[in-house]
């Protein structure tokens, strides 16, 4: 039986260009990502933040029971489980006519690798260009810091920040 | 029943951690919500397990750790870390804190009684005391537990921190120890009764490695006409192993041959095994009486292998005119662990049995150094 220590808040590491603060997301009603996206606020609120140095990224320099995010600071998001961080459309049977594509993306202060699940037919160039969504998902990611090569972040799925993407590039491509 | 203390901020997991705990595990749970509350209730009575967040306010779980190892009194209580932080760095720092095991949120619920049930086990093997002995168990009525209670018992001796221990089949007619530990029994002993030179590398060669850590020297699968190995191949044997060996169980056959007999000489402590009925109970006067001149040594193990009501304790020492050593409980579990080919102390190792077998380990290890004392 796989019943899981599961309650309504999502907790997940939330980047910024030099911290990593931990916190939970109510995600009763809505995904993550919806969240992320909403462009009817541009703030996030986290309960239990605990923020520590992304050098040191594991020593808690501070914590708080409520606090807020500004979107826009969001460099990434790493989730744990792909299920708690996918956008509706990539919910389980709606991968027909999809496929994976390896990518590799740097952002300030980290580098992504992992999988961006696409329809075959879209062009990859527009993946950034197009669509309203602020994050894309990058499924199966790791991060790694640049400046600490031997710092990783890895999650089912990591939520990228279009805005802060300086180079995107597609390694291969699998079938699905 | 263990005493597991949970300290963690998030009161929804807490009641669902203490659900898990009570009504699944059987242990006792602790509960706190608050890191430096939960701190003190563990130095003040120690438990046997903490479970603890890392994330809270006022005090981490990482500083939690590093105080409860460093009181003498909690420097050994095994932790837990679960946290919702679940990155390898995270995964380091908890360790690197004095944490013993750690995982990340969200887990199994059976995920997190696996490696409770694991922890607790590695603590209390870790108690056992270091044996460097032979240990024979024997009944003269077939079909008492004898086997099991041999592989569940090597296999507990397995797990001390000294962790070697070897299990010796002796039964001729195609014993069962390789089958209870789902090996093959190749090699086994019938090589040493023909081979002219019997010295520690051969008899090396001749040990299965069980995925526990545990030895065993098995019998051969087809059964041997005659008396089985001779005395001063057991001798030999024995002597060798115990070198090798911080414990060195060894299962008998139903019968006084003359393996048997050399074993029971080299051994300073053996288990006559009983069930708690009468035919049991008439063999073991028997034997006693026939062994006479070894049966000082002599501790008596009531195996109770089935269900339902027994023989009292007090008529069977009564009729024995000497005391129970110990008693292995009934354990339902024990009849899938024998198909699975899995002991149970190593599948189910907060069973009523396995416990009971952790039990009989220490008891085994006091009286050995008691006679090694005399």
């Amino acid at each position: 039986m796989e019943e899981q220590l599961r309650t309504t808040w999502l907790v997940a590491d939330f980047f910024t260009h030099s911290y990593r603060i931990s916190g939970s997301v109510d995600v009763r009603y809505r995904k993550l990502t919806d969240r992320l996206n909403d462009r009817t606020t541009a703030f996030l609120q986290l309960e239990g933040a605990y923020v520590s140095n992304i050098e040191h990224p594991t020593d808690i320099i501070a914590s708080h029971a409520s606090s807020v995010l500004r979107k826009h600071s969001i460099v990434a998001v790493v989730v744990a489980r792909q299920e708690n961080g996918l956008p509706p459309t990539h919910t389980y049977g709606s991968y027909l006519g999809t496929c994976l594509r390896k990518v590799f993306i740097t952002v300030p202060s980290f580098e992504i690798e992992g999988y961006l699940r696409l329809s075959s037919k879209l062009d990859l160039r527009t993946v950034l260009t197009t669509g309203i969504d602020d994050f894309v998902s990058i499924l199966d990611g790791q991060m790694r810091s640049s400046l600490r090569p031997d710092i990783t972040f890895t999650g089912g799925v990591i939520l990228v920040n279009k805005d802060y993407v300086d180079a995107f590039w597609v390694e291969e491509e699998e079938e699905e | 029943m263990a005493k597991i203390l949970v300290i963690d901020d998030n009161a929804e997991l807490l009641e669902m951690i203490q659900l898990l705990l009570e009504q699944r595990g059987g242990h006792q749970a602790i509960l706190s919500a608050d890191g430096a509350d939960g701190l003190a209730q563990a130095l003040a009575d120690p438990p046997d397990l903490a479970i603890v967040d890392v994330m809270m306010p006022g005090i981490s779980g990482y500083e939690i750790c590093r105080q409860l190892r460093a009181n003498p009194s909690t420097a050994a209580v095994p932790i837990i870390v679960l946290t919702a932080r679940g990155q390898l760095v995270d995964r380091q720092a908890a360790l690197d804190a004095g944490a013993d095991d750690y995982m990340a949120k969200p887990a199994t619920m059976m995920e997190l009684l696996d490696r409770i049930d694991a922890l607790l086990t590695r603590r209390t093997a870790a108690k056992l005391p270091f044996l460097a002995r032979t240990i024979v168990l024997l009944s003269l009525r077939g079909g008492v537990g004898v086997t099991t209670l041999a592989v569940n018992l090597a296999a507990t001796l397995a797990q001390t921190e000294e962790g070697t221990a070897c299990l010796v089949d002796l039964c001729p007619s195609s014993g069962h120890v390789a089958l209870q530990l789902g090996l093959r029994p190749e090699p086994n002993w019938s090589d040493l009764a023909r081979t002219s030179v019997l010295d520690a590398e051969v008899i090396e060669r001749n040990l299965l490695q069980h995925t526990s850590g545990l030895r065993v020297l098995a019998s051969p699968v087809f059964p041997i006409a005659g008396q089985g190995l001779p005395r001063t191949v057991v001798q030999t044997m024995l002597a060798t192993l115990q070198q090798r060996f911080a414990a060195t169980v060894v299962d008998t056959p139903s019968a006084l041959n003359e393996g048997t007999m050399a074993a029971l000489e080299a051994a300073p402590v053996v288990g006559l095994v009983i069930t708690a009925e009468s035919p049991s109970i008439q063999t073991a006067i028997g034997t006693l009486r026939a062994l006479k001149q070894l049966s000082a040594k002599f501790q008596i193990i009531l195996n109770q292998n089935t269900p339902g009501s027994q023989l009292p304790a007090g008529a069977i020492e009564q009729a024995l005119k000497r005391p129970l050593m110990w008693t292995i409980p009934f354990d339902p579990a024990q009849a899938q662990a024998l198909a699975r080919g899995t002991p149970l102390v190593l599948h189910s190792p907060s069973s009523p049995l396995a416990q009971a077998m952790r039990g009989l380990a220490q008891e085994l290890a006091r009286v050995a150094r008691a006679t090694a004392v005399d």
